[in-house]
């Protein structure tokens, strides 16, 4: 029986994997060991910890109830691992795929778990060299999460979009704007939760799977949203990692402001009929970014994401000033308005220099150095 | 009626350089097949065993033909070792510039010492003791890449190699003057001589380093192959330039490769894989490097030549196991980063023959233990990185 344990309604955390890249030809580097031992060696009281293969390495954030001090913690983080990556001669940079790197050429970090995963799933888990933000979000009970959950399904070519940051995999142009879903596409267990209403079903279901030898805790689920009991949290996973330092705040803001509406708004019946659209839906926005097409289950219709994204903000503004995020708020209309997207972004670096270790070059100096544009209190 | 005979061959360069990459290959896989050996010692011992001095297949004719293939092989490795010292690293990173400067200082008296002690002439030693602070370029990329090894130990070991090579070359050059005007020469070899050698190496590179940057933006990233090839081209151009003009060819192309990291927009050249397409090449060095290798030297000079590796060695072990805290390492991976500079210099052949030109006196001396130590070195070198790399946890498990 897997506990939901309580936590404070609509607080906030978020985890950001980033790649370790030499300064060499920006390809990446088995650095995470070296990293965390020179990480080590400084007093700091951050979450930093290594990821599935050496040339990752993941942050995570406190919980927080707003986005303000969010960022001042993600700087205060970013700060510690520049120093300590530049005494090592190692960038580190954001972005959902590495361009160029060769995921045979990727080793999985010595831990059992990964071990596991390796053994499991063969050459997946190399080819999960890939870097995701996570968001959690605050709930009151197990219900809750799981009403969380669904409801925020029918948002995650939003975050797709706003997150997209993985044009190119294996040395290609993948066409898409997130190649880096494809990746988690082929794990078994990736998609969405089933459709059970309760924290009890889910349980129910959870015991049915463990007993069938399928699962043995949660993180044996590679779904896009899923309830994270042992903190309390529903947790989005679908994100691309931002090239910016700040980008991540706005994506919690917007998870915030669609959690705020879902536990306190007004109830909406479940619609089973997201489940048909999900996975079309996913795909539009993984391929398409601001110009996908969302297919609507509940009002049996077609529409721009874009159009349905800012909708969606104008909808959501009351709930942006209860929680004193509003410059976010903005910020977030404003990204939509200019579609600014950093697949675009690193697809112009690509045009202007014709090299991908240049275009990792300019992303590594983005993440590592770039100044921050939300305005914070 | 006319007799019939065997017409006389003499080998032209490609077949000499045919024959070395044939007979690396086969050396290279026995070594790594039957033996668990680096490549790199199978392709030496297979040079060794060819050699005049073994079943003598090959003649040093022979090795001659196939020199111009070898001093491109040495360019390619020397100029790519430069392009991994970086400067910017190095402005923030003092403690590694300061641990390879202390290093090297400490390898030069330490072999200075011990040469003296064993009654080598002053002028001889000193030469010595110069190239022994430079770890061969060859050895330790090709280690490298054999063993796929990455990290901190191997960042730093690459950078040491390539600052050890400059400061050795730099100290080399002085170390010629110093013999000149210890044997009362004119001034023309004194101080003309070896101040060409040293400053007119360095302007090559950085001449040439400058025209490869700008080609190469001209070329775009796009045009990757076009860029390797050119890149091939002007390293082939400063090696043959360096000789025509009396420079020091090690030292201009290892000049080419820093400039090219360092100089404003260098990141358009440092992209071309150069060393995995160079791999030809090095076959043939090693190859040819294990045919000239000189028994009759090692008998000579085994005892003092041991003496003065070991002192090289132990030196480096101890100034990186003391270093390696401020280095960012555990001081066990330190002493294993010492280890794995043993590799010899791969231009040691041609530097004691520039050397011996200082000495007419010592000459005899410093050629002998120069080619005894490369004779130990140039086998055991490599299996102590590839050992040292491994201990240090940089190689895939």
């Amino acid at each position: 029986m897997l506990e939901f344990k309580n936590s404070t309604p609509l607080t906030l955390g978020v985890e950001l994997e980033l790649m370790i890249v030499n300064r060499r030809d920006y390809n990446l580097t088995r650095g995470s060991d070296d990293l965390l031992l020179q990480i080590e060696s400084i007093d700091h009281g951050f979450d930093i910890k290594p990821e599935i293969t050496q040339g990752m390495i993941e942050i995570g954030t406190a919980v927080h109830t707003s986005v303000d001090e969010m960022l001042q913690e993600l700087l205060a983080i970013r700060a510690l691992l520049v120093k300590s990556a530049q005494k090592l001669n190692l960038g580190l940079a954001g972005g959902g795929t590495h361009a160029f790197q060769h995921w045979g050429d990727q080793q999985i970090y010595p831990k059992e778990r990964y071990r596991l995963v390796s053994e499991l799933y063969g050459y997946l888990a190399k080819q999960f060299t890939v870097y995701g933000q996570h968001i959690h979000i605050g709930c009151p009970d197990g219900d809750a999460g799981v009403r969380l959950t669904h409801f925020l399904a029918r948002y995650m070519p939003h975050f797709i979009a706003l997150s997209a940051s993985s044009p190119f995999s294996q040395g290609v142009d993948t066409l898409f704007q997130s190649a880096r879903l494809t990746s988690v596409n082929a794990f078994p267990l990736s998609g969405l939760m089933p459709a059970v209403q309760t924290w009890d079903a889910f349980n129910t279901y959870f015991q049915k799977m463990a007993g069938l030898g399928i699962v043995a805790s949660m993180k044996d689920f590679y779904w896009d949203i899923r309830p994270k009991p042992e903190y309390g949290t529903v947790e989005i996973r679908i994100c691309d990692t931002p090239l910016a330092i700040d980008t991540p705040v706005l994506l919690a803001a917007y998870a915030q402001m669609l959690a705020r509406e879902c536990l306190e708004g007004e109830p909406r019946p479940y619609n089973p009929d997201h489940m048909l659209t999900y996975s079309y839906n996913r795909f539009q926005a993984c391929r398409f970014g601001y110009d996908a097409v969302l297919v609507d289950a509940a009002e049996q219709r077609q529409t721009s994401l874009l159009e349905d994204m800012l909708f969606t903000l104008d909808r959501l503004w009351p709930h942006a000033e209860a929680l004193g995020c509003t410059n976010a708020h903005a910020a977030l209309r404003e990204r939509i308005l200019k579609r600014n997207s950093d697949s675009l972004w690193l697809r112009e670096a690509y045009a202007d220099s014709g090299s991908l270790s240049e275009v990792v070059r300019r992303q590594s100096e983005r993440w590592m150095y770039g100044r921050p544009t939300l305005a914070v209190h | 009626m006319s007799e019939w005979s065997l017409p006389t061959l003499t080998l032209n360069p490609l077949a000499a350089f045919g024959i070395l990459l044939i007979v690396g290959v086969l050396g290279g896989q026995i070594a790594r097949r039957v033996v668990h050996l680096p490549a790199i010692t199978g392709y030496v011992l297979a040079g060794l065993i060819i050699s005049p001095a073994g079943l003598a297949l090959i003649d040093a004719e022979m090795l001659r033909s196939a020199n111009l293939f070898l001093q491109l092989a040495l360019g390619l490795a020397l100029f790519e070792i430069g392009r991994r010292i970086d400067l910017t690293w190095l402005r923030r990173e003092r403690i590694l510039l300061g641990t390879v400067a202390i290093g090297c200082l400490i390898v030069f008296v330490g072999v200075f010492a011990v040469l003296v002690a064993l009654g080598i002439p002053g002028g001889a030693a000193v030469l010595t003791a110069s190239v022994a602070m430079m770890t061969s370029p060859v050895v330790i990329l090709e280690i490298v890449r054999e063993s796929r090894a990455e990290g901190q130990v191997t960042e730093r070991l690459m950078t040491a190699t390539g600052l050890g090579n400059l400061f050795g070359l730099v100290a080399f050059g002085i170390a010629i003057s110093y013999n000149h005007f210890e044997a009362a020469h004119g001034v023309e070899e004194s101080l003309i001589g070896p101040g060409w050698l040293v400053l007119g190496s360095v302007a090559l590179g950085l001449v040439s380093a400058s025209v490869a940057i700008r080609v190469n933006q001209w070329l775009g990233g796009r045009e990757r192959d076009a860029q390797a090839v050119l890149l091939f081209g002007i390293i082939a151009l400063v090696v043959g330039l360096s000789a025509l003009l009396d420079f020091l060819p090690p030292l201009a192309l290892l000049v080419l490769g820093v400039g090219t990291r360092q100089i404003e927009r260098g990141h358009t050249v440092t992209e071309p894989p150069l060393a995995g397409r160079s791999s030809f090449f090095f076959v043939a060095f090693f190859v040819a490097a294990g045919a000239q290798l000189s028994p009759g030297d090692l008998r000579h000079f085994a005892l003092v030549a041991t003496a003065w590796l070991a002192v090289r060695t132990l030196s480096m072990m101890v100034v990186w196991w003391a270093a390696a805290r401020a280095n960012g390492l555990t001081h066990r991976r330190g002493a294993w980063l010492g280890l794995a500079l043993s590799p010899l210099s791969g231009g040691t052949h041609s530097l004691a023959l520039l050397g011996a030109t200082s000495l007419p006196a010592g000459s005899a001396a410093f050629t002998g233990l120069m080619l005894a130590g490369v004779f130990i070195l140039e086998i055991a070198g490599p299996i102590l990185t590839r050992f040292a790399l491994q201990q240090a946890g940089e190689t895939p498990r």
